[in-house]
Parts: structure tokens; sequence; C-alpha cells
């Protein structure tokens, strides 16, 4: 509506990184509010963080803002000083409230404030504010605590906290809200409750209200909430950028030796030995130094991947409570630094990884004391580093992969024939889930259901080079783990000679090299293969799947390099390995994106162009 | 080239002036438009890429980009040609994307009026696709072919490569 009026753009931009790095805390320390023990403290943090938005916006004089942080703040105050209790039912109208806050920020940061229906919220904060919620409250409790369900759907709660029984409709319910007016009009409050809470039951305006054009309540935080992190800057530690300046200093000290030496040498004031020697002191130097400077351009690029993480909580638990499952979320790790194109990437795979373990993985707390389990399930989401990897593990305590009814669904789905399906191993047909239209749900729901999902995890652990594995017991739980590359942009590799081209193969796919004589090679119903120690590896020729026109002599001996996964090996057959090195991966452009077996291509030393394999797309097309 | 050029005068009140960079390939003359034409370079080590259609000859090194090489005479299915001193690359934009065109000589930048470009005859040269003849040019002494290489791939051609 609007267009915001600030005159000074820094400060506005100094406010929306502020609050907008607040707001995701406040989310984190709302959650942990729930299950902490001791919630003096956080509250305390909480209520300091809702109080510097709330200050920072009147300041610069976003009234929406002031109005719903006030309210809230207010809220918070009470639950402070122990007035109010900390229930599911008061934190999810404070989420609500802080999802508003959210939507708000992102109009201001959007660079339009829209004229938000508020009220909505508003009016659900202000009877905790009422001075005989305190009592209302107790005999809501009691009576939430002799007959449980009552307080279970979030809604009917939020009414009792009014009137008494929650499904008594309309006529208590005015009744009740009569006495409030005079009290909420003692803050200072612009819109009394009365507007608000007219006619109908006070649940049903509100929630009518509030989709007119605020997106529903609890959507924004699923996935959604992205938006308000911001990408296009970094906040880089400052003991890191002076660490890449004294960098830089060595690096300009490298070059000026470098135009010294050069000089020597065209002036003739130096022999051809001290040359060499110099020559070579200042390589080595020169190589230390970039390499140093590329690790901390590299480490600048890392991210936590705390950063990934933290929205989890949030989402697990408002899953949690639409699924009416007890889930206990544990983090580990979440320090673990990977590149930030990598954090960008994980985000989406994750949620709906977490979301499978929610709604398929975990069981009802009925199902799970039927089953002997505890009564609230776990998930545990641990990141860790490995070598130049990060491995990611989401792991659930609860059914298990059905991998007979993972079969009967695939087969009904017409994605694989029985023939298929009777060859396959216990792995194979967990990987039948990622395949595009599976789903074990017959109707789609909100949650899952349209076979979507973890399609969306493969392409996109693909595209990040990664590695997906999937362990499960029926009855214990299963486990997913992936294997990201800490970077995109350089991979360690090795280069090989084929028939004079030279390809790059990524070193994290390669599991070892051998020299072999080609009279060792059996044909097996027409694929080449060999016998290394117990198993028969499939080999694949490079020149015969590159096409390579085939120097003249042929030698007896050529190199194997066995690339591959635990279960899936296969030899490529090179004529030379050239050395390992290190990359930088460069597109081949859009023109040439897809050509089977081609990741993409680096520049080599001497500036000429060698394509990256890539192996497991070769393993794939051989099958 | 050999034969020198006479500068083309052009008459402002036929249309607005075009530049066009003007090329050979197997004694025909050829144009393009000079906005396209990002950089002219000579051949450098072409790495080849395989599985590729016959007329990709591979990719290059751009200073640190690394772009296709299409040769056009493979593309218009003219006779192949060793490179020799006169052989470059015509670095072009192409829907965005740089790529590189290998023709047989680039001669000059040329002037023309819109109003001098006629629609092409029904068959110029056997090979060449006439979808990205976009017009001709015809003046005293020489005939221009004018090309359009964002119509050069056929939407199968981009198929397939998307496909591959």
């Amino acid at each position: 509506m609007s267009p915001i009026d600030c005159e000074d753009q820094e400060l506005l931009e100094g406010f929306l990184s502020e609050t907008t790095e607040l707001l995701e805390k406040l989310d984190d320390d709302l959650v942990a509010l729930e299950k902490s023990s001791a919630p003096d403290e956080l509250l305390n943090s909480i209520f300091r963080s809702i109080h510097t938005v709330k200050g920072a916006s009147s300041f610069l004089g976003f009234d929406l803002l002031v109005r719903v942080t006030h309210k809230t703040e207010d809220v918070l105050n009470r639950m402070r000083k122990g007035e109010v209790p900390v229930t599911p039912e008061i934190m999810d109208v404070i989420l609500e409230a802080t999802d508003l806050v959210k939507v708000l920020v992102n109009d201001i940061k959007a660079g339009e404030i829209q004229d938000r229906e508020i009220d909505g919220t508003i009016a659900k904060l202000i009877p905790l504010l009422a001075d005989n919620l305190v009592l209302q409250q107790k005999s809501a409790e009691a009576q939430a605590a002799q007959p449980a369900p009552q307080a279970v759907p979030p809604e009917p709660s939020k009414a009792a906290e009014q009137p008494q029984p929650a499904p008594a409709p309309q006529q208590p319910a005015q009744a009740n809200t009569a006495p409030e007016p005079p009290k909420a009009a003692e803050q200072p409050q612009p819109t009394p409750a009365q507007q608000t809470q007219p006619p109908p039951p006070p649940e049903k305006a509100s929630s009518d209200m509030v989709p007119r054009k605020t997106p529903p309540p609890p959507k924004p935080t699923e996935g959604k909430s992205d938006d308000l992190s911001d990408n296009t800057t970094v906040r880089v530690d400052v003991k890191r950028l002076d660490d890449l300046m004294n960098q830089v200093g060595e690096l300009v000290l490298e070059r000026n030796r470098m135009i010294q030496i050069n000089q020597n040498l065209q002036q003739g004031n130096i022999n051809n030995l001290d040359f060499n020697e110099d020559f070579s002191k200042l390589t080595k130097r020169m190589n230390f130094v970039t390499s140093e400077l590329q690790m901390q351009v590299l480490k600048m690029r890392m991210l936590p991947v705390d950063k990934v993480f933290k929205k989890f909580p949030r989402i697990v638990r408002s899953l949690a409570r639409d699924l009416g499952k007890e889930v206990d979320l544990q983090i580990f790790g979440e320090e673990t630094e990977l590149d930030r194109s990598v954090v960008d990437e994980i985000g989406d795979p994750l949620i709906h990884l977490i979301r499978n373990a929610l709604d398929h993985g975990l069981e009802t707390p009925e199902i799970r004391m039927a089953a002997g389990k505890p009564r609230t399930g776990t998930l545990v989401l641990a990141a860790i580093h490995e070598g130049n990897q990060i491995i990611i593990s989401i792991k659930d305590d609860g059914a298990g992969i059905d991998t007979e009814r993972v079969a009967r669904k695939a087969l009904e789905k017409g994605l694989v024939s029985e023939e298929q399906l009777a060859a396959m191993s216990q792995r194979e047909i967990f990987d039948l889930i990622f395949l595009p239209g599976f789903s074990t749900k017959d109707k789609a729901s909100d949650l899952s259901g349209r076979g979507v999902g973890m399609d969306v995890v493969k392409t996109n652990i693909k595209k990040l080079n990664g590695l997906i594995e999937i362990r499960s017991e029926k009855g214990q739980g299963s486990e997913f783990i992936l294997r990201l590359p800490l970077t995109l942009a350089i991979i360690q590799s090795l280069l090989v000679e084929v028939e004079g081209e030279i390809y790059s193969l990524p070193l994290s796919s390669v599991l070892e090299t051998l020299r072999v004589d080609q009279r060792q090679f059996h044909t097996i119903g027409g694929q080449e293969s060999l016998k290394l120690r117990d198993i028969v590896l499939p080999l694949i020729r490079l020149e015969t799947v590159f096409k390579v026109q085939k120097q003249e002599e042929q030698e007896d001996f050529c190199y194997v390099v066995v690339v591959g996964s635990a279960d899936k090996r296969m030899g490529l057959v090179v004529s030379k390995l050239v050395g390992q090195q290190e990359v930088a991966i460069k597109s081949l452009g859009n023109y040439l994106a897809n050509i089977p077996g081609i990741a993409g291509s680096t520049i080599l030393g001497d500036g000429r162009v060698a394509l990256i394999i890539d192996p497991f797309e070769l393993i794939g097309s051989n099958e | 080239m050999s034969k020198a050029l006479v500068p083309v005068k052009s008459d402002e009140s036929h249309g607005e002036l075009i530049q066009l960079v003007s090329f050979n390939l197997d004694q025909e003359e050829y144009g393009v438009d000079v906005l396209k034409v990002r950089e002219i370079i000579r051949m450098p080590i072409v790495t080849r890429v395989p599985n590729t259609p016959h007329y990709v000859d591979g990719v290059i090194n751009l200073r640190g980009k690394v772009i296709p090489i299409i040769s056009m005479r493979k593309k218009f299915g003219l006779m192949e040609t060793e490179n020799d001193k006169q052989t470059r690359i015509m670095v072009m934009d192409v829907d965005g994307e740089l790529m590189g065109f290998i023709v047989d000589a680039v001669s000059e930048v040329i002037r023309i009026s819109g109003s001098e470009i006629q629609p092409s005859p029904a068959v110029v040269a056997s090979g060449i696709d006439q979808e990205c003849i976009s017009g001709v040019i015809n003046q005293a002494e020489r005939l221009l072919v004018l090309l359009d290489l964002e119509k050069m791939f056929s939407n199968d051609e981009k198929n397939m490569f998307s496909s591959l």
C-alpha cells in the first residue's frame, strides 16, 4: 500500500538485518521454551528479543509491527512473571504472532507496507492479558488435566481460555468477552478487542480474517521463512578477514619477487643456476600462499549448517502437533561448516526427509506404546565432517521402511515389473522410494502422497554431487544418510589419459587404481570383466564410451581405475594415469549441459580444457 | 581478404543503419549482426567432447570460461579443410550463451541500411538451413548472406542436447 517512508536507508537496513536475526533466534527459543525445565532464562531472552524488535519498529514508525509486538511482549511479560503458564496452546498463539511479525518484516523488506489484517492475531493475544486469566487458566488447566483430549486440538483450547467449556458455543463466549474490553482499553490499544470479536464465536472470526491477506499462520514456517534469511550479503569474522589480508600481503611480496627475478633474467644479471634456484623457491612459496589463500576464501564461503537446522525445531513441532505425534528432535553437529552453495541447496531435501520421517516413519503414541517403544519418538538430525565430505544423517526410531509394501506399491503404480522386483536386493527396493510418482499413500494429503518429495531429495542431492544412503530396519526405524561435498567449486581429481586425451575423475569416487595386463580381462556375456581379489569387476573402456580415435599400437598393459560406492563398483580402463590435482569445476554451459558421462570441465595448468567424468552416470548407463 | 571491398556508403533515407561483421566460408561471404559478436580469436587448442553432434568441435578455454566451439563448415555440410592462418573463431552471444564458431576468415565490419536487405531466394546454398538465413544483401560487387545464428539450431537440436 504505502511505500516505505524512511529517510535513512542505512538505518532501515540495519533494522531489517537485526530483526531478521532476532526473529530466527526467537523461533529457536520459543520452541525450546516448551521443553525447557528452567524457562526463566529463555523467557527473558525471548522477551528481550521481542522488546528490541518493538523498540526499533516504533522508532522507525512501523505501526502494524509495533501493535503486534507490543501485545506479544505484554503476554510474554506476564509469562515471565509467572502469571501466564507455558502451555502448547498459548505457545501456538505466540508463534502465530511471531509469524505475523515475520510477514510484516518481509513486507518492509520488500519495500512496500501492505495493509495486513493483524487484528485477528491480536485478538487472540488479548485474552491472555486479562487479569482474570490466571483463574480461568487454572480452571482451564484443571479441565485439560481431567479430560485430556480437550486440550489437544489447538483451536478449541484457545476458546477455552475465555469460556470455560471449550465446545460450548456462542452464548457463553460472548458473555465472557464482555468484561474484557475495559481491561484491554487500559493498554494503549487502537482496536478494542470488541471489534474483532463480535457476534460469531471468537475463533471463527479471527481465523476467517487472517487468511484474507496473510497466509495461514503455520504455513510460512514450513520452509517459506527462507526468504527471511538474507543471502545477498555475507558476514565475515573480522579475524578471517585479517588472515586473508595477511595472505594477500604475502602474495604481493611473491609477485614483487617474481618481477625481480624476471628483470634479472632479462638483464642477464643472473646465471642459469641461480635462476633455477630462485625460481623453484618462488614456485614453492607461491604454491603455499595460493593454497592458503584458497583455503581461506573457501572458509569465508562456509556457513555453519545450523543456518539450515535451526528452522527445523519449529517445523517438527508444528508437524508433530498436526499429526498428533510426540517427537523429540535432537540436533547434533550444527556447528559443522559447509559451503554456502551447498547450504542453500540442502534445505529443501532435508525438509522433505524430516516430513517423511514424521509422517511415514514415526508412529502415533498409541501404536508406539503397543509396540513396546517409548511414547515419544526420537528424531536425530546430525552433521559431521568426514574427509572432504560432510555427512548429514536423519534418523528416526519409527516403523522403518516396509520393503514388501514399497515393492507392492511400486508394482501397482507400474514403476517396476515383477521380474525386476524379483531380482532386487533390499537396498534396491529402498531406492524405489526415490522414483518420481512413487508414494505409499493412497491419497495425497497436505503433507505427503504426491510422490514428489523423495524425487526432489534425490535430484537436489545429485545436483550437489552428493550420495544418499538408506538404512532401515522394520520396526526399529530408518536412517537417511546424505554425503555431500564440502564445496561445489573445487574438487580433488585424478587425471587420466585415454589414447592421448586427458580426462579428470573426481577423486571422491575413485576407490583404487591398478596396472593390469589386458590378457587378464575376461569377457562374460559380452561384458569385459576383471577378477579383482574376490569380486568380478565389470569394465568400461573409456575410449569406447567416449569414441576416442585409437592410436596405433595396442599396449598389453593398461590401467584400471576402480570407481563406485560400496555396492556398485566398476573399472574404467584408461591408457595412463597422469596424477592427482585439485581442479576448479567449470560448467560446460547450457548447450552442452547434458552429455552422458560428463559432469563438467576444468582448465589444466597449460590452459587446455579437460572434461570431468561422472563415474556414477557411467555405472548407471552400463547397467 | 584478397579483393578489396568498397566501403559502402549508406543512404540514410533507406531505413536505419545496420553494422555487420562479414566472414568467409567456402567462397561465400556471410554477415552477422555486430552486436552479437563478442570477440574474434585465433584457433586455440580445442578439447573434443564425446557424444555430441558432428559439428560440435569441442570446447575451449576463453580466459577461464569454457565455451563450446561449432564448426560452421561441418554445420553447413561444406567440405572440411585444414585450419590455416586465416582461420578464426567468432565468439558470439547465442541466446544469452557464449559460443564460438569456426570460420575460414573474418573480413571486416560493414554498414548497410536496412532497406538493402532482400529476402533470400529459395535456394541459396544447398547445405545451409534456410531457417537461419535472414536475408541477402546484393551490392554491385558482392553478395552477402545474412545469418541469424539464434535460429541456427532447430528446436530438435536443442532438445536433443537437453535430453541427452
